[in-house]
């Protein structure tokens, strides 16, 4: 009972919320996608083309988060499951009976970026140790770091997000970091980059693809180099918190799902990776 | 036919109410037999090792609150105005408007509360950021101002003519009338518009949770309303798509939706009370 009235609130909340519209139904050409909102352009403007291909199959597409992307597959709500990280330990263990796949399609750089107004005012890289002390709250104002005399505004994201988990691995070697130094918490890398454009002396974490002209990748000092934030950098895998984009599915995919992901991998979904502002794989 | 179908619809109305309590408290046992009070007054939230509600129930508490003192005094002030002061065309045009507002989604609200409420009061305070509790506040009292507006004005406007003409055959001036005469007869229903309007303050989920911060932490000083913050309903909204029915997490979040549940209906009990006669017994 208690079960049935569960997975029947879990219905109707995922179905309001606008998440996942139905349960899968195998017979009906539609493939369901959802999970990291950093792979999302890229599997929303590849299902576009992919259905311009083949008329009979739709790509429903939606975000939420790379936790949200295995737990969503785990539970068999959707297809294909988006994530921007590695599956957890913990996940693992809360769906044990899930045989993850993982298909990497792309590849991407998680960003420490600043408002355009800090790095203008001068401050175009920060040492490791100084991003993870804005985080503990030990470090608050710019001036502490060579910059102009503004209290920090350190902005973190949700706790199951794959950018943070990047993020967070590489300053503090765990993503389960209790970050006492932050003002604003967000969810998508949407989100992200408005409340960061929106503050002229933000901080935050963005994944490669959505850095703009309001929001700069900062260089990390780590020890006796920089690790300068280029093109270049991330594509050979200089620039650290590099990270693979993948589609993760239960078992093997089924024969619409392998199609969509060999679309993925195929040269016209390869340069919708790069065109996204990613790296390829291929 | 026609029974039968009343009967069927009462059934299911009555036991919906019942079902989401069991769903509720059924599903926040595990959080409940781990941490016991110290879930409510519990000050951390930090999903694997320990959860604290307090915060939340904090920030749901001192949201509701100020979009209240908004709303009320503007709500009520311009239901009194649209029905007792002018024609009956701007009475007409200004209900229209009002109830359109009433029925715009949340998300509008919080769209443009993210990109342009956060920066104006952080200009108007100087602040070095706008997302906290007083524009989360300011967003809600503007969302339930058409709601508390329009019920008011409904039961202002419904007052039987016969107060009024008898109050002005005592010589009393208009806003006297108002005052003695129409207003102790509407208090019920502005009660009502009132509890209606609190309760939709207390639920808003994505308008809060696009401006408040979200941070799971009452300010410092508890009094600072300039601070980031966080409400029971947009911490359900951040976190409960990743935590899918499983776990303590789950438990955690659907306690939350306990609580909140509880809190709405203190209120409508409140309000019952107050309600039938008008002052508390």
């Amino acid at each position: 009972m208690v079960v049935f009235l569960t997975s029947l609130f879990i219905a109707g909340f995922l179905s309001v919320g606008g998440l996942i519209p139905h349960t899968v139904d195998a017979r009906q050409s539609v493939i369901k996608v959802s999970g990291s909102s950093t792979v999302l352009p890229i599997v929303a403007r590849a299902a576009e083309a992919f259905s311009a291909h083949h008329p009979d199959i739709r790509v429903l597409v939606n975000p939420g988060g790379s936790g949200v992307g295995v737990k969503s597959v785990g539970h068999h709500l959707v297809h294909i499951g988006m994530v921007s990280r590695r599956i957890l330990d913990d996940e693992k263990i809360a769906l044990p009976k899930a045989d993850f796949r993982i298909h990497v399609i792309g590849r991407d750089a998680v960003a420490c970026v600043i408002s355009s107004e800090i790095h203008d005012a001068g401050v175009t890289s920060l040492a490791k140790e100084d991003i993870r002390k804005i985080y503990l709250g030990e470090v608050t104002n710019w001036r502490q770091v060579g910059g102009p005399d503004r209290e920090i505004i350190t902005i973190d994201k949700e706790a199951h997000r794959g950018t943070r988990h990047v993020f967070m691995e590489y300053f503090f070697g765990t993503s389960q970091v209790k970050t006492l130094g932050v003002d604003l918490v967000t969810g998508s890398n949407n989100e992200q980059r408005t409340k960061v454009a929106l503050s002229d002396t933000a901080i935050g974490m963005l994944s490669y693809a959505w850095l703009n002209n309001d929001v700069v990748g900062v260089d990390i000092r780590d020890g006796n180099g920089i690790l300068a934030f280029t093109d270049e950098n991330v594509r050979n895998g200089i620039y650290p918190m590099v990270r693979d984009l993948s589609l993760v599915t239960d078992g093997m995919p089924n024969d619409l799902s392998r199609k969509f992901i060999a679309f993925l991998l195929g040269p016209d979904g390869q340069r919708i990776v790069r065109e996204m502002g990613y790296v390829p794989v291929r | 036919m026609t029974p039968w179908f009343l009967g069927i619809s009462f059934l299911i109305s009555s036991s919906l109410a019942g079902i989401i309590l069991v769903f509720l408290i059924s599903g926040s046992l595990p959080i409940f037999e781990k941490y016991g009070w110290e879930f409510i007054f519990g000050e951390e939230w930090y999903v694997g090792e320990t959860y604290g509600a307090l915060p939340m129930i904090y920030g749901t508490t001192v949201v509701t609150g100020i979009a209240l003192g908004i709303a009320l005094p503007l709500g009520i002030g311009t239901a009194v105005v649209t029905s007792e002061v002018v024609g009956r065309r701007m009475r007409y045009i200004l209900k229209s408007v009002m109830e359109i507002m009433a029925g715009v989604p949340g998300i509008v609200y919080g769209l443009l509360g993210m990109l342009l409420v956060t920066t104006w009061i952080r200009d108007l305070f100087g602040l070095v950021d706008g997302n906290c509790l007083l524009t989360a506040g300011l967003l809600l009292g503007v969302m339930i101002l058409p709601t508390v507006m329009t019920l008011s004005e409904d039961a202002i406007h419904v007052v039987p003519n016969f107060y009024r003409e008898q109050a002005y055959a005592l010589g009393l001036q208009t806003h006297e009338v108002i005052i003695y005469a129409v207003l102790p007869q509407a208090i019920p229903g502005i009660l009502g518009a009132i509890f209606l309007g609190t309760t939709r303050a207390m639920g808003e989920t994505v308008a809060v949770m696009l401006v408040i911060g979200s941070l799971d932490r009452i300010p410092d000083p508890f009094y600072n309303l300039f601070a980031p913050a966080q409400s029971i309903a947009s911490k359900i909204g951040r976190e409960a798509a990743e935590s899918i029915g499983v776990g303590l997490h789950w438990n955690a979040l659907v306690a939350l939706g306990l609580i909140l549940f509880g809190m709405v209906m203190t209120l409508t009990w409140l309000a019952e009370r107050v309600g039938w006669t008008g002052r508390l017994q």
